[in-house]
């Protein structure tokens, strides 16, 4: 269980112009990171906010619909959050510029 | 008119009497039956007695009442076993440092294989696409060229053909500061001159008259505001002195000087600086570099006199070797330091620009004693660690990238900027922008790879290395008949707004378009990859 948890981790990390990885609980809380202790506590808190709004936007619009995926473009980066019930999974990118 | 009381008796009165009473009185009045004048008669009092009430008396009873005794019983109690305990709270524990416990990683991993393909499915699509090349999206008016916004001067000393020789900003962003005095006398000069202070975010600012003006007797020769208080300024002078005022009070504004001592510096002082005290951060003391070969530290005490702390001083017997250096003419043994830069990485070091044109890497926590015969109340030590090759005349300014550890620029009396790294001795790069003097250097605080240039020629030269690396990007005409412009800072509140002063005593603040106050993508690794090129 453990070693399948890491190698996903892994694999996920090593894609091309992933800059970090992090795996956040339902309170916010995160459980799994591969950025340092403060960046990740920034990352996971503000996140998981985001994403619970957006939830509710697309609940309000439409009550049979939900949120699968969350995209973030910045000049810099891109953030992907994959919601779930009881994780978030946010993965950092660098794009090819 | 006689008036007649009535001769009978008084009766008792009764509704009987009343009639009687009443007839009594028109019977008398006149004789048989004729009614008489008129008269005026006084009757008896007539009354009428109640039939209900009878006489009203007062009745009284006695109660008493009384609490019933108390019932009281004595007990003694005697605790026979004890035991101590302490409560201490602790620190809580930091929220980062929370890890979640490994019991829910059977559900964690059915989660990643949920999410697993549609996640690295996304991170494809996104490393092939095209849909967002050369989008960019303005958040904020974007200003395409550079304008003048004030220009700045004092009148009287502009009368007396004073030169600008520093400026500086406040801690706020909203008060700029120069500092008059002349950058081209070669003996001692009696003049007075002035430290000057606009606050620019003031309605009604009248661009001729400073918000503070500060009479000084010698001339200043460098500027720096306090990094936390607003309104203190440190000023080194011509004659080596190291003052600090406060513009907020304009009728006495000196707050500290180091007055003519032993410790004093003997040359004029070149720059100065704020530190903060090794051990309460909040706390700051001014550093003085000045030719003569002096780094001094000085830290505020009592009775307004700035106290010596630490000193270094650099002799070129003691300077590392790593580079090869004329050999100076005989009987010099101080290196005259004119400029001074801290890095932002590693609070201890610092890059120190000689008369000599070679750049100095210095550690404050140097232990070496200096072999140097000048006297001072705290022992001087050697700082230097590390020479880099040399400009092809004295240094004037030297400044470190706030972004890389690594690299800093230098401007010298030759005209050329040297890019160097801390790791070789050789320039990365160097760069001829002009034909005269560089008096001043400075990295910008946004984009890593900008930085200004304050040219003998009149212009100040902004410099983009993404987009050349062999000329400036834009180059600002500050003066009309070409005199130099002697110092230049950016503004680091106000990102926007760059301030120069020049020979003509007149500071003039540049507002620079969108292109240099906005970092593009990958600008830090950019840099990076210029500082990589170290040579091996």
């Amino acid at each position: 269980m453990q070693a399948e948890v890491e190698e996903t981790l892994k694999r996920i990390q090593s894609h091309k112009g992933v800059m970090g990885t992090m795996v956040v609980n339902a309170e916010g809380i995160p459980i799994r990171t591969t950025l340092d202790n403060s960046t990740t506590v920034q990352y996971a808190g503000l996140l998981h906010q985001l994403t619970m709004k957006a939830k509710s936007t697309v609940r309000d619009i439409d009550p049979q619909n939900d949120l699968t995926f969350l995209r973030i473009r910045s000049k810099k980066h891109e953030i992907m959050v994959a919601p779930d019930k009881e994780y978030l999974l946010i993965v950092i990118q660098n794009p090819c510029e | 008119m006689a008036t007649r009381a009535q001769p009978g008796p008084f009766r008792p009165a009764g509704s009987a009497g009343a009639e009687a009473l009443a007839t009594g009185g028109a019977a008398s009045a006149g004789g048989p039956g004729r009614p008489g004048p008129l008269q005026d008669e006084t009757l008896g009092v007539a009354s009428v007695p109640s039939q209900w009430r009878g006489v009203q008396g007062i009745r009284r009873e006695t109660k008493s009442c009384q609490t019933a005794s108390i019932a009281t019983a004595e007990a003694s109690v005697q605790t026979r076993k004890h035991a101590d305990a302490e409560v201490q709270t602790e620190v809580p524990a930091p929220v980062g440092a929370r890890t979640v416990a490994q019991h829910d990683s059977p559900r964690l991993a059915a989660f990643l294989r949920r999410v697993e393909a549609m996640v690295i499915r996304e991170l494809n699509k996104n490393w092939q696409s095209h849909a967002f090349d050369g989008f960019e999206v303005n958040w904020t008016e974007q200003q395409p060229t550079v304008t003048c916004l004030h220009t700045l001067g004092y009148p009287p000393a502009q009368g007396q053909g004073l030169h600008v020789t520093s400026v500086s900003w406040n801690t706020t962003g909203s008060v700029v500061a120069c500092a008059y005095g002349r950058l081209d006398d070669g003996d001692w000069s009696t003049l007075k001159s002035f430290v000057c202070a606009w606050n620019l975010d003031r309605r009604g600012l009248n661009p001729q008259q400073p918000s503070a003006v500060v009479e000084v007797p010698s001339a200043v020769m460098c500027l720096a505001f306090h990094p936390t208080q607003p309104s203190h300024v440190a000023g080194g002078l011509y004659s080596g002195e190291v003052l600090v005022w406060d513009v907020s009070h304009p009728e006495d504004p000196l707050l500290w000087r180091t007055g003519l001592t032993d410790d004093t510096h003997t040359d004029p002082v070149y720059q100065v600086l704020w530190l903060p005290e090794p051990r309460h951060s909040h706390r700051f003391q001014v550093l003085s570099v000045a030719t003569d070969g002096k780094v001094l530290l000085w830290q505020g005490g009592g009775a307004g006199q700035l106290q010596l702390t630490e000193g270094f001083a650099l002799v070129v017997q003691q300077l590392p070797r790593n580079t090869k250096l004329k050999k100076p003419p005989r009987g010099e043994t101080e290196v005259g330091a004119t400029a001074v830069a801290f890095s932002g990485f590693d609070p201890s070091l610092f890059v120190l620009g000689t008369e000599g044109g070679f750049p100095l890497k210095c550690s404050l926590a140097a232990e070496e004693a200096a072999l140097t015969r000048m006297p001072s109340s705290v022992p001087l030590r050697a700082p230097a660690r590390f020479t880099f090759s040399p400009h092809g005349g004295p240094i004037y300014s030297v400044s470190c990238s706030p972004f890389h550890r690594n690299l800093f620029l230098s401007a010298g009396t030759d005209g050329h900027i040297h890019l160097y790294s801390m790791l070789q001795a050789q320039p990365l790069a160097s760069l001829q922008l002009s034909h005269k003097y560089l008096f001043a250097v400075r990295w910008s605080p946004v984009r890593p790879l900008v930085f200004a240039a304050a040219s003998g020629e009149g212009d100040v030269q902004l410099f983009d290395l993404r987009k050349s690396s062999q000329k400036p990007t834009v180059s600002i005409k500050q003066t009309q008949d070409d005199s130099p412009v002697y110092c230049l800072e950016f503004n680091r509140q106000q990102t926007q707004l760059l301030a120069a002063g020049d020979a003509k005593g007149t500071v003039k603040v540049w507002q620079l378009s969108t292109e240099f106050t906005e970092q593009g993508p990958r600008e830090a690794e950019d840099l990076e990859q210029l500082a990589a090129e170290v040579a091996t």
